[in-house]
């Protein structure tokens, strides 16, 4: 169970992949105009990657280990990811159009979503137990849903409120989540 | 080398199996008037109306985001078909669009 809280804590706050590792840029930037489409960004991404973390963590160790094909992960992770992608797009059309809309082409960009790739690979590279890596798979897509819902809140807010002309749009984005990225490192002192 | 490609084979016959089953039963049934409607239009893809393509107009209209007839390059003839067809044909909802002339 410490080991679960531990890993799990440091990869939503300390480690987080998109204010301290820089992972998942374009959705961050991308999606985060409007709350709603924020956190069904968020939702989707969690699912593919626990999806994903499962899949590609069972293949590895059950499949590429026995058969001494190690050197094949990179590119059945990819197989795998892209699938389950393809997957969560065909179910958020039949279920949510509306979600579907606003997503737009950012839905099938979570193939190209660099966390997904990054959690997969972690787990296997640091040697994670079972249990590791539930908590690391959990925890970094929740950080990440978490970070887009925060700065998607800041950036209705600072619709409305009046920016100096050249710094108006994302030029104030990037600054806001500069300053994100910031107070987020205060939280390094928690573990 | 043999064993990886038989791998890779398998692991995409699977992937693409459990993909195919998934979109039969997740398959969106599409409004067949917008591809009806698109074809009435003259297919220049001009732009002119404000939205992405003569596709772009046609579902624009289908699902009421106008009730303005904005296609400017359209012969008059056409132009009555699509808003007498759009008037008499319902869709999946069984309500019809009309269309402003």
């Amino acid at each position: 169970m410490a080991e679960f809280a531990g890993l799990f804590v440091t990869s939503v706050l300390i480690n987080n992949v998109v204010l301290n590792q820089f992972l998942g840029m374009c959705p961050f930037m991308g999606v985060s105009r409007k709350r709603s489409s924020a956190l069904g960004m968020g939702i989707a991404v969690m699912f593919v990657i626990v999806v994903a973390a499962l899949v590609t963590y069972g293949l590895y160790y059950w499949v590429l280990v026995p058969l001494q094909l190690e050197y094949m992960d990179l590119i059945t992770f990819i197989l795998v990811i892209a699938s389950l992608v393809q997957l969560t797009e065909m179910f958020i059309k039949k279920t949510s159009p509306a979600l579907y809309k606003s997503l737009g082409v950012y839905l099938p960009l979570i193939t190209t979503n660099c966390v997904v790739l990054n959690v997969c690979l972690v787990n296997i590279t640091s040697a994670y137990s079972f249990t590791q890596m539930l908590a690391y798979s959990i925890g970094t897509p929740l950080g990440f849903a978490l970070v887009l819902y925060i700065f998607s809140a800041i950036r209705e807010r600072l619709e409305i409120s009046s920016v100096p002309k050249p710094f108006a749009g994302n030029p104030i984005a990037m600054i806001v989540a500069a300053i994100m990225a910031m107070a987020f490192s205060a939280f390094a002192g928690l573990v | 080398m043999l064993n990886a490609i038989l791998m890779m084979l398998v692991l995409g016959a699977l992937l693409g199996l459990g993909l195919g089953l998934a979109s039969k039963f997740l398959h969106v049934q599409p409004d067949e008037r917008v591809d009806t409607v698109a074809g009435m239009l003259p297919g220049y893809n001009c732009g002119g109306c404000g939205y992405p393509g003569c596709s772009g107009f046609a579902t624009a209209m289908v699902e009421g985001e106008t009730d303005e007839f904005k296609c400017r390059p359209c012969k008059a003839d056409k132009k009555k078909e699509i808003i007498d067809y759009l008037k008499n044909t319902p869709g999946p909802d069984g309500k019809t669009v009309t269309i402003k002339g």
